[in-house]
């Protein structure tokens, strides 16, 4: 088959630019101050079929071209046509993408490619784009900027200097062809060798299995009973195959079997000389508090077992939430990383209960500074580059997929670098009940239903990421662990099963994330006990994959669905009719074994019950001291203005408006509260507020916390600031709650003492801490946890320029709102309305912004010292109460979430948000000095707007709580703070304004 | 007569704003069925089955290869004969966001010129591209509509807040000539308006800075009609301010709706009324 090249470029004049090119030329002034003044873009596409040139030609302006606004070629290039380019650019870049690496344009171009010409069953299509640069500085290398927009992992580029385009040479991409794959039959993998042989051989394996795991193993293939019936299957009796090795090491991977969660831990406290055991912190502090709980509330309805936790909403009606982390594959490539990580937590839900939809996406990140100007360590991206490319990959897959993000938050700091942290959350809608009567939440297969593998194909990427987000990230990490999401392939196989559900086909379902097939399947076959797989019938992007490989990749898109044999063809049929591909693979069995067969080969035969339960529980070692830390000190002559001013340009406090706006946050015409409110809507929201049922303003809120910083003093108070931020901003749009479900998402850096890792006693005991308070608040809060994930090895390098994140959770809350047609906005609604603290300010300023601040401008010595505490969560929860039913009841319609920055933050975006000045006065709003009141953190503390009408009423109705007058808001656009007599701040709303929002502004300019 | 006009809402390929689009026909008294695109071409049901027809926002094939391009294509070459016959049988088609994209990639929008044979041949006549800003963005602009278009969906509308969540929303024409024989046949139906301008007064050719005008769209445009009035299409999206609760001003009680109670009471925002518009135009006419 000959390749035919069409390359495409937008006419320029009269009205019509190159945009694509303008908004290169725009990130290169933003992010490496290199100006050009112009560049011009190109996109290519490689076609090998059995279609003429003359042919495609004369339908490239069908399908390759839109005659309107470009100019195509056929098998030349564009650069070379000197009318399009009439002047010889400085440099020019093609960058195309490696064998094997996902191509949506490829893919959508071959789909049309096939509609023009439906004869090309065999054709397939590779796209590049190229850059032409114009005016560029003289010391401008080629190869270097060619480097900051192209990732070497997946993409390849070319690159025509200044000499090659004077000379009319240009860069000339072929086809990516795939290196052929060969096929492998199954080894045999002898275990019979000794411990440091067993540990080589789980190192260089890429198995992530640690002694007394390879122990295990190596145990079960001495049993006289394991032996005979393997003997007796035909599969070789005493050694693992390869396969079976593979699918032992992904299931009991700490990615999915989260073994430091379930271990047994020796915890010493030097300071309070406390000694105890602890079996599992998961079990002591998430699961029994919830389990507690679900007995005294109807509306618990699936919690920890399932891909997502289940809550009823209303009669008709349940919700689910989930969030994931994607950090590994984010460092390695923001962009593919992230865009795996929101659509496969989508196929969390969709993989809920017998298929949720997704209806609404949550995305909270961590990065190093955006303006990092220190070393960076080999193999890292800049942070700005991680922020642009993760928050892309979130954007397109989040938009493609027609759900929209309606919360999130971006938080940074330099131990980020090391490792980002991408959260991705999802939460779902389903009825309660199936036409058939099912209720929707629980999985219903039985032995003999068969099993489909629905969506995409299974490649080589994707090969061995569940083990290898189980180790740290190294300069060798594995390209293959890296893949590109598809959210088209996904979003026609979402609208395929959730159809597929409500005709009741559906029997099982689950995702296929982690550990592939192997962990999908694997887990499904506990319901009945048994499954026999044929790897052969599995879909592959490309043929000679062996065995293992087909069990255990990772290929993004896929479900695995189970289907009763009398449904099989309503099921192909709506497949077909959705051009999904869906393939039966499996049928569950009674047989209590995990039988995996090539054809009639038997490549694997491993008891459920040993697959699943066998891995042996870690024993790990705690130690607490306090970390000791210079005190937090303030400066002695201080001006709180130019305080202030800089505080709203922090990167953790600026708007984020410029990144968050280009999420779609309203599709499904459901949302209420959006990320950004007030008059010029570029105030902050607190919590996402939907309402998922057209014509019905039944809501659902949807926060979060994070409070990483915290743990430099103590990771149990990050953990409580962490819940009590995600209920507060929840509180702020008016939640009940009485009806509220939580989600931990733990970030750790590896906690188990090692060589490797020295520290990892503090680093256990830090988690331990954070558990208690978990379980503690939770309790108080009557918060159940429905869901969870951890990720524990979020560590760059060892020795010494090991960079390990600072300890983080992430608590996100989902939650029912009664009524949205009363909620409350953090902007003031103008002047005249009556502003009141609610809660108290204590000297809490350890860990605080306002502390880094100072400190890393060396105002201040350290960052230690009083860290916030919850110390009464029962009495707070009170509080929430009765400042909630204030806004459930339209009393109250301005209302906002007191954290980083204090007070003074606070009342400053508030200021912005109504685009309204306002009076306060700080003094007797709590117990601690100026700084305190002024910038401290304390817990709890919600500062609201009330009309002068209805004053009196809230007044009323927050008897018994906390409540300070601050002052009012004002007719200027000044806002005023003074502490009693002592004037602190007296700035205009505009400079507010001017300082917030330009910090991460990093378009280059609008056009 | 109809009394209960059937509206088809297209799905399927990445077209996302189904849900809300049928939910909008439903609530104005429409009877909407979600149906895929296949169903329409393998067959199984057929256009002239439904009054209304529906093209609704989304990704369909992600864009790739220019908004709309794709899906435009599967319905210039699959069914061709079904659009047809569906305009010459004077019934309303309206596509929103990616809708519009892909009418206006199959030619039906804007249209043959007013004055030539008004129904579809399906020539390309005018384009979406990239927004001038290069970005993908979700923001409120107001609307502003021709009061003498001949559009059957806008009839009474003077100015709408509605959100844009596209990138690829920059309406471009070949030529000046093509726009001014839009306009004169008022098929320039909806534009981007600056707010702080008087209602009705607000339509302009000149330029709007950004974020007035999103996209940097020529003459400011946001939504066109073909010379029959029956097809309109526009890149923001009304369906999403069916509820004055959805409007980013509810808290500050302030959200704009219609004058008369609608049929969520006080609380029916603007958006509903273009597609009760096409509801009773086909009750009166179909």
């Amino acid at each position: 088959m000959a390749v035919i090249r069409v390359e495409v470029t937008p006419k320029q004049g009269e009205g019509m630019r190159d945009v694509r090119g303008d908004s290169l030329r725009r990130q290169l002034l933003s992010d490496h101050a290199v100006s050009a003044t112009e560049v011009r873009s190109i996109v290519g596409f490689l076609i090998k079929s059995d279609i003429s040139e003359e042919e495609i030609a004369k339908r490239s302006d069908d399908l390759f071209t839109d005659p309107i606004i470009e100019t195509g070629f056929t098998n030349t290039l564009a650069m070379s046509n000197s009318d399009i380019f009439p002047t010889a650019p400085d440099c020019v870049i093609t960058i195309g993408f490696k064998p094997g690496v996902t191509d949506n344009p490829g893919k959508a171009a071959l789909d049309g490619f096939h509609t023009i010409f439906p004869q090309a069953t065999d054709a397939e299509i590779s796209t590049y784009i190229t850059y032409a640069f114009y005016g560029l500085p003289s010391d401008c290398d080629g190869q270097w900027l060619a480097g900051t927009i192209y990732n070497g992992l997946i993409q390849r580029a070319l690159v025509s200097d200044s000499v090659a385009c004077a000379a009319g040479t240009w860069p000339e991409i072929e086809f990516p062809e795939r290196p052929p794959q060969v096929f492998t039959t199954p080894e045999t993998i002898n275990l019979e060798i000794s411990d440091a042989e067993l540990e080589e051989l789980s190192y260089s394996g890429l198995l992530a299995l640690n002694l007394e795991e390879m122990q295990t193993i190596q145990g079960h293939y001495r049993d006289e009973e394991t032996r005979n019936l393997r003997e007796a299957i035909g599969i070789s009796p005493d050694a693992p195959t390869d396969v079976e090795l593979e699918c032992l090491a992904q299931t009991w991977s700490e990615h999915c079997k989260h073994k430091i969660f379930a271990s047994k831990i020796h915890h010493v406290d030097t300071e309070t000389g406390e000694d105890t055991t602890i079996d599992s912190i998961f079990k002591t502090h998430i699961m029994d508090p919830t389990h507690d709980m679900q007995k005294d509330v109807d509306w618990l309805l699936s919690v920890f077992h399932d891909n997502s936790g289940v809550i009823a909403w209303d009669d008709d009606w349940s919700i689910c939430m989930k969030a994931e982390t994607h950090n590994s594959p984010s460092a390695l490539d923001p962009y593919g990383g992230a865009m795996t990580g929101i659509v496969g937590v989508n196929r969390d839900i969709l993989g809920t209960g017998l298929g949720a939809r997704p209806i609404a996406n949550t995305d909270v990140f961590c990065f190093g500074p955006p303006d990092w100007e220190g070393d960076l360590p080999d193999n890292l991206f800049h942070p700005s580059r991680v922020l642009r490319g993760v928050h892309a990959g979130v954007r397109v897959g989040g938009n493609e997929s027609g759900i929209p993000t309606v919360n999130g938050a971006i938080v940074f700091d330099d131990r980020y670098i090391g490792k980002p942290l991408v959260y991705c959350g999802t939460i779902g809608i389903m009825p309660r009940r199936l036409a058939d009567g099912r209720e929707s939440h629980i999985k219903t297969p039985t032995s003999g239903d068969m099993v489909y593998m629905v969506g995409g194909r299974v490649g080589y990427d994707g090969i061995h990421g569940a083990t290898f987000s189980s180790l740290e990230l190294t300069e060798e990490s594995p390209s293959s662990a890296v893949q590109i999401g598809d959210p088209i392939t996904q979003k026609k196989m979402i609208d395929m099963i959730l159809e597929a559900r409500d005709s009741g086909l559906i029997t099982c379902i689950t995702d296929n994330g982690a550990g592939g097939l192997s962990s999908s399947i694997g887990e499904m076959a506990e319901y009945t006990n048994g499954c026999e797989i044929d790897l052969a019938k599995v879909p592959l992007k490309q043929a000679g994959l062996s065995a293992w490989e087909i069990l255990v990749s990772e290929s993004q898109e896929r479900m695995t669905v189970a289907v009763k044999e009398e449904d099989r063809a309503a099921f192909d049929a709506l497949a077909a009719l959705h051009e999904v591909e869906a393939t039966p693979v499996a049928t569950f069995t009674s047989t209590g074994i995990f039988h995996v067969k090539y054809n009639e080969m038997t490549v694997a035969y491993l008891p459920i019950e040993f697959l699943h339960d066998g891995v042996p529980q870690l024993q790990l070692e705690s130690e607490w001291k306090s970390p000791q830390l210079e005190s937090f000190s303030v400066p002695e002559h201080s001006d709180h203005n130019e305080l202030l001013l800089r505080m709203l340009a922090r990167p953790n406090i600026t708007s984020k408006e410029t990144w968050v706006r280009q999420y779609d946050h309203e599709v499904i015409a459901q949302t209420v509260i959006k990320p950004f409110v007030g008059v010029e809507r570029d105030g902050p929201g607190d919590a996402g507020l939907i309402a998922p049922i057209h014509g019905n303003p039944h809501g659902i809120v949807v926060s979060c916390g994070i409070a990483p910083r915290y743990s430099d003093i103590d990771a149990g108070a990050m953990a409580a600031a962490s819940i009590d931020e995600a209920v507060r901003n929840a509180v702020c749009v008016g939640v009940d709650v009485d009806k509220i479900a939580g989600l931990d998402n733990f970030c750790w850096p590896d906690p188990i003492e090692s060589a490797k890792t020295p520290d990892g006693r503090f680093k256990l005991a830090q988690l331990v801490r954070a558990n208690r308070e978990l379980e503690r608040v939770c309790r108080a809060y009557r918060l159940p946890c429905v869901s969870g994930k951890d990720s524990m090895k979020n560590d760059y390098g060892s020795g010494e320029g090991k960079i390990s994140i600072p300890p983080t959770l992430l608590f996100s809350l989902f939650g029912d709102h009664p009524d949205v047609r009363y909620t409350a906005t953090s902007d003031l609604k103008g002047a005249g309305e009556r502003l009141y603290l609610v809660g108290t300010s204590k000297q809490e300023l350890g860990a605080s912004e306002i502390a880094f601040m100072l400190k890393e401008s060396g105002e201040a010595g350290g960052i230690g010292g009083e860290v916030p505490q919850l110390l009464d969560p029962e009495s707070q929860l009170d509080t929430y109460r009765a400042l909630s039913k204030t806004i459930q009841s339209g009393l109250v319609r301005t209302a906002h979430d007191c954290s980083e920055g204090g007070i003074a933050v606070a009342v400053a975006e508030m200021c912005i948000g109504g685009r309204c000045g306002a009076n306060i006065d700080i003094d007797g709003t709590g117990s601690g000095d100026i700084w305190g009141r002024m910038w401290g953190e304390s817990l709890g503390r919600i500062v609201i707007g009330v009309s002068a009408g209805n004053e009196a009423d809230f007044v009323e109705a927050m008897a018994g709580h906390s409540i300070t007058l601050l002052g009012i808001s004002t007719v200027g656009n000044t806002l005023s703070i003074t502490d009693g007599y002592d004037e602190l701040v007296e700035l205009p709303v505009e400079q507010l304004v001017t300082s917030w929002q330009g910090t991460l502004d990093l378009t280059g300019g609008v056009a | 007569m109809v009394d209960t006009p059937k509206v088809a809402v297209l799905f399927g390929f990445g077209i996302n704003c189904d849900h809300e689009t049928k939910a909008v026909f439903d609530l104005v008294g429409g009877q909407a069925t979600r149906v895929h695109v296949n169903h329409f071409i393998n067959g199984n049901h057929s256009l002239d089955e439904f009054h209304i027809l529906a093209v609704p926002g989304g990704f369909s094939f992600g864009d790739h290869l220019g908004s709309g391009r794709l899906l435009g294509n599967r319905m210039r070459f699959a069914l061709r004969d079904q659009l047809h016959a569906f305009v010459a049988a004077g019934k309303p088609i309206i596509g929103i966001c990616n809708g519009f994209q892909v009418l206006v990639k199959t030619g039906l929008l804007p249209g043959p010129a007013a004055g030539q044979d008004p129904l579809p041949d399906f020539v390309q006549r005018a384009s979406l591209t990239l927004n001038d800003s290069g970005r993908y963005e979700d923001r409120w602009v107001t609307l502003e509509f021709d009061s003498n278009s001949p559009c059957i969906w806008t009839k009474g509308i003077t100015r709408i807040d509605c959100p844009v969540r596209h990138g690829e929303g920059k309406f471009v024409l070949p030529d000046n000539t093509d726009f001014d024989m839009l306009a004169a046949n008022n098929q320039l139906t909806v534009r981007y308006v600056d707010p702080a301008t008087e209602n009705g007064e607000g339509i302009t050719d000149e330029l709007l800075p950004f974020p007035l005008s999103p996209n940097g769209s020529m003459r400011n445009i946001a939504g066109v009609c073909d010379s029959t009035g029956l097809v309109f299409g526009l890149m923001p999206h009304p369906e999403a301010v069916y509820a004055k609760w959805l409007h980013p001003d509810h808290t500050r009680d302030t959200a704009p709706g219609p004058e008369s109670s609608g049929v969520l009471g006080e609380w029916e925002g603007e958006g509903l009324q273009i597609f009760r518009n096409a509801v009773d135009y086909a009750k009166a006419n179909l």
